[in-house]
């Protein structure tokens, strides 16, 4: 009899420390975990003849094929990005390749191109993951179907909440050749399966 | 005096807090974009020698930018710049850059302003005109610009796609910009004995300057891309990223089951302390 008794006050103990432990973890999850990815990776600079076309007609400036930016380590082949339905940027259909807006001029042509990548897949990075750790002075350089490069110098990064995203800055006519580099940025919101804001890489081409 | 320190503490504390604030807003306000205009130089004068042009800062005689024999009909890329006082001089190809400019002009660069420096009209009245240029149009329209610089032919008449932009433009002046129709068409442009025809692409969206030149047979024509966007920019934001490495909060479930358990056992814990009978020792005790 009292070894019962013993038990049920034990099972009372245990029971409560039990519930302690429970809420103590509950408490901890409270904070949120930001995943960690390896150090930055760098790429040699891409080689071949750099073509700086920006007096050339835009007709003459050949399609984008890839883009190389070494000092974030990415390195992907381009693909070509209309409008969806409802007007907005199309996006890539992997989030490990980025694509040139068919709408914008041509990099190296005169004028402001669209590059767009993913920074994430539901599970891990995507192409631009590390976009908005380019700094002024990087370089970044498109591969054009003929072969010849045009070569970009970031100048600013910066972000744009995407409720009051600003068409005409990133978008709008440029009288020399720039590029534009666009990805998600900002706080992800569950609710709205979606980033509240945009990073843009405001580039312009060496001469 | 212990007040007086403690004052001085509190305030130097309440200046940290201030001081951290202000420094986001200095760096944004010191982003190259918001302050950026463009410059780009051109000989236009058919009978003036290739010249050196240079660029300078106002108020600092190192030139900026040097282009050394610029011969007529070149026109440099455009040049962007902090926005600011600027002065364009223009010396004889191969002078040194210590002798009294043949020409010079000031120039204000505005945010975001495009201007083009031009030297126009013959050797004996040669003058270095600052062109203010246009980046955007009006929705799905081309912007064309014309800039007579043919001293063969005095006065010049522009047709675009069959339709007169420009008639009868002088010799060493600069149209206003007209907006046209997009296509891929024929651009004519005629003088009293001379006439040039160059099938071009204007796209919606963008800006251009004809330049009409005496070329070794003729007229030619010279189209340049002052500005170009994209004609039809998508709408709003870019959808770019699913969350799979945005900060997360992990599921609390794990934690909840635990204390769901935890309230189980002890609650049976509980029920039995009280419905069994005391044991007998307890009660002696």
């Amino acid at each position: 009899m009292p070894r019962k008794w013993q038990a049920a006050w034990l099972l009372l103990g245990a029971g409560l420390i039990v519930v302690g432990v429970g809420a103590a973890g509950l408490a901890m999850t409270r904070q949120p975990v930001t995943p960690q990815y390896g150090a930055t990776p760098t790429l040699p600079a891409p080689t071949g003849p750099v073509v700086a076309a920006s007096q050339r007609q835009p007709a003459q400036v050949s399609l984008p094929v890839a883009l190389t930016i070494p000092s974030i380590g990415v390195q992907t082949s381009l693909t070509r990005l209309g409008l969806t339905a409802s007007g907005t940027l199309q996006v890539p259909p992997s989030t490990a390749v980025a694509g040139w807006y068919t709408g914008s001029p041509r990099p190296g042509a005169v004028g402001s191109a669209v590059i767009a990548g993913h920074v994430d897949s539901h599970v891990g990075p995507g192409v631009f993951f590390r976009l908005s750790s380019l700094r002024p002075g990087d370089l970044a350089y498109v591969r054009r179907a003929d072969g010849t490069l045009a070569v970009f110098r970031v100048t600013v990064v910066r972000e744009f909440a995407k409720d009051t995203f600003p068409t005409a800055a990133v978008y709008g006519p440029t009288p020399d050749a720039e590029l534009r580099l666009i990805t998600c940025g900002g706080t992800f919101d569950p609710q709205l399966r979606s980033y509240l804001s945009n990073t843009v890489v405001y580039a312009t081409e060496t001469s | 005096m212990k007040i007086r320190r403690f004052i001085r503490w509190a305030a130097l504390l309440m200046a940290v807090p201030v001081l951290l604030l202000c420094i986001p807003k200095a760096a944004s306000a010191s982003t190259a974009s918001a302050g950026t205009g463009w410059v780009r130089l051109a000989h236009l004068s058919p009978n003036t020698p290739a010249v050196d042009v240079y660029l300078y800062s106002f108020g600092d005689s190192s030139a900026e930018l040097v282009l050394h024999h610029v011969g007529y009909g070149v026109v440099s890329p455009y040049e962007a710049l902090a926005a600011g006082q600027y002065t364009v001089g223009m010396r004889a190809a191969g002078a040194a850059d210590t002798t009294k400019p043949v020409l010079s002009a000031s120039l204000t660069v505005a945010p975001g302003g495009a201007y083009t420096v031009a030297g126009l009209g013959p050797e004996s009245g040669l003058r270095l005109q600052v062109l203010k240029d246009q980046l955007t149009t009006p929705p799905g329209q081309v912007l064309v610009r014309v800039i007579q610089a043919s001293l063969q032919q005095h006065a010049v008449t522009v047709t675009w796609n069959g339709q007169p932009t420009v008639t009868n433009l002088a010799f060493g002046s600069v149209s206003s910009y007209q907006a046209v129709s997009p296509a891929t068409a024929t651009l004519h442009a005629a003088g009293a004995s001379e006439s040039a025809n160059s099938k071009i692409t204007l796209a919606a969206g963008t800006v251009h300057t004809i330049v009409v030149l005496d070329g070794a047979k003729g007229l030619v024509l010279d189209n340049l891309v002052d500005a170009a966007g994209s004609d039809d920019p998508p709408a709003g934001a870019a959808a770019t990223g699913f969350g799979g490495t945005a900060p997360r909060v992990p599921s609390p479930m794990p934690w909840l089951y635990l204390i769901a358990a935890g309230l189980l056992l002890a609650t049976a814990g509980g029920l039995v302390v009280r419905l069994m009978p005391r044991p007998k020792g307890r009660h002696a005790a």
